[in-house]
């Protein structure tokens, strides 16, 4: 029986386990019948997909519309702390300078938050 | 799925750090008392992006971006996105940190309460981890920090010196709710596989303000105790490893050591309670003594029942007592420190009565219940439920 390998849990992370209905069109992973989104996509791929992922659907056309014009009329305009930030600032947190300790070999299998007990 | 609650953190989540122990806590308390919510964290380390927990999603960031402020910048981008979707409905966002409370308080007609948690102050902390950073660039992070004090409904903080450090940048001191660290108290725990017969160990991260050089070279101190080992259980990457192990190989102790990298958290209870003694050498630097700390390691270990020799810092006083739960020591001294180290292991008796004394002081009020009972009253405060 193959089984379902969405990544569950809040604190300590398990994979599902239970029975795979289908296999995700977007990345191929089995997904059982609870976690099968429309279309039996896996709940990541459907959540990157923002929507109902079949352009036939036809809310696609207009939910894919609102998006756009959502996302291209309302760039995140920051005016009070980030565009104070130069490049002479941002110089000094760059990964893998010779000092750096905390983000200083910034890679993927890393923690990246600033503060820890 | 619409959302009365959001945690946001710029800060991996789940991982074997202190503080997603501290994240799992704080947001199952909000949304446990919102009936669901929205949590948003980096992700990243084969994390998935989407989760959905029932009445709970869990978003992560995942762009990889090299440069901090750069990657700070995307990500508030981000939560200011997400916060958009849900602005309608949000009646409370947590924050742990000034990335994730800038977007939280300049969204547009947000009618939500804004709790910000501070565990530490960026422009202290960040002048250790980047020293390359101008103190005039560290000071426009303090501004960034100023006005999120400034403009967040509550501030959160997990002891009383880092309340002071918040009420110095200028925050009315009734906005400021301390809300202690916690532990829970762990049950019997089987031996670990490979455990030496007597150690001393040191759990968490090993940035340069956790004194793990003093450690080692207070363990060098004790090379006459053959059978003692220092089993290092390190919450980061082997590979972060590399400058501790180069020190410990100079001091001659890098074959009495055994090391543990990003253990589960449980597994981490297990080696803090057959350890005979745990140690928290934090350094007396400007980041646990002027912004401050919370050291959970501290907690657990008392949590397990085990002595702790700590440094003499006021963040640590206000969890253990000396001669009590444990020593305090002056920081950034092995002598004493190892001195502590022998006298606990000379007297077993003394020390274990010392173990059972920060066990009970843990269980009478230090435990996770206890915070989230402090975490529920802020909420109530500032946006009762009946809304």
């Amino acid at each position: 029986m193959t089984r379902c390998t969405v990544t569950t849990g809040f604190f300590l992370l398990g994979r599902c386990g239970r029975a795979a209905v289908a296999a995700c069109p977007g990345c191929g992973r089995p997904v059982c019948a609870e976690h099968a989104v429309q279309g039996g996509y896996c709940p990541s791929c459907a959540a990157q997909a923002g929507g109902p992922p079949d352009p036939h659907d036809p809310s696609f056309a207009s939910a894919y519309r609102r998006r756009y014009y959502e996302s291209s009329s309302q760039t995140y305009y920051d005016n009070q702390w980030y565009s104070s930030f130069d490049s002479y600032d941002r110089g000094a947190f760059n990964p893998g300078d010779d000092y750096s300790y905390g983000e200083g070999d910034f890679g993927p299998d890393d923690g990246t938050g600033f503060v820890d007990s | 799925m619409r959302h009365r609650a959001a945690y946001f953190a710029f800060d991996r989540f789940p991982s074997g750090k202190g503080s997603a122990v501290h994240i799992a806590q704080m947001a199952d308390e909000l949304f446990e008392r919102s009936g669901g919510g929205l949590l948003g964290v980096l992700g990243g380390g084969g994390l998935p992006g989407y989760q959905r927990e029932g009445a709970r999603e869990i978003v992560r960031f995942e762009e990889q971006i090299p440069n901090l402020i750069d990657r700070a910048e995307a990500y508030s981008a981000w939560a200011a996105a997400l916060l958009r979707e849900h602005v309608e409905s949000l009646e409370i966002v947590h924050v742990r940190d000034p990335w994730s409370a800038l977007p939280a308080l300049t969204a547009e007609d947000r009618d939500y309460k804004v709790v910000f948690e501070v565990n530490g102050l960026p422009s202290i902390e960040m002048g250790h981890t980047w020293p390359w950073a101008s103190p005039a660039t560290l000071g426009k992070i303090r501004e960034l920090e100023r006005f999120c004090l400034d403009r967040c409904d509550a501030v959160v903080v997990p002891s009383r010196v880092i309340g002071d450090a918040v009420r110095r940048l200028g925050t009315a001191a009734e906005k400021v709710h301390l809300v202690p660290n916690g532990a829970d108290l762990p049950g019997e725990t089987a031996r670990p596989a490979g455990a030496p017969d007597r150690y001393v160990v040191y759990v968490g991260a090993l940035q340069p303000w956790q004194g793990i050089d003093v450690l080692l070279r207070a363990f060098a101190r004790l090379g006459d105790l053959a059978d003692l080992r220092l089993v290092i259980c390190s919450s980061v990457p082997e590979r972060r490893a590399k400058p501790v192990r180069r020190l410990a190989e100079r001091l001659g102790v890098a074959d009495r050591l055994d090391w543990r990298f990003a253990l589960p958290h449980p597994e981490v209870a297990a080696w803090l309670a057959h350890a005979a003694v745990s140690v928290a050498p934090l350094t007396g630097c400007a980041r646990n003594l002027d912004q401050g700390c919370a050291p959970l390691k501290v907690i657990e270990s008392m949590a397990a029942g085990v002595p702790v020799v700590a440094s003499d810092l006021p963040a640590v006083r206000e969890l253990m007592a000396d001669g009590e739960h444990g020593r305090l020591v002056p920081a950034d001294r092995p002598a004493e420190l190892a001195r502590a180290v022998r006298i606990l292991l000379e007297y077993p008796g003394e020390a274990a009565a010392m173990g059972a004394r920060a066990r009970a002081r843990v269980a009478g009020g230090l435990t996770w219940t206890r915070s989230r009972a402090r975490l529920a009253e802020v909420y109530r405060t500032i946006a009762p439920s009946d809304r």
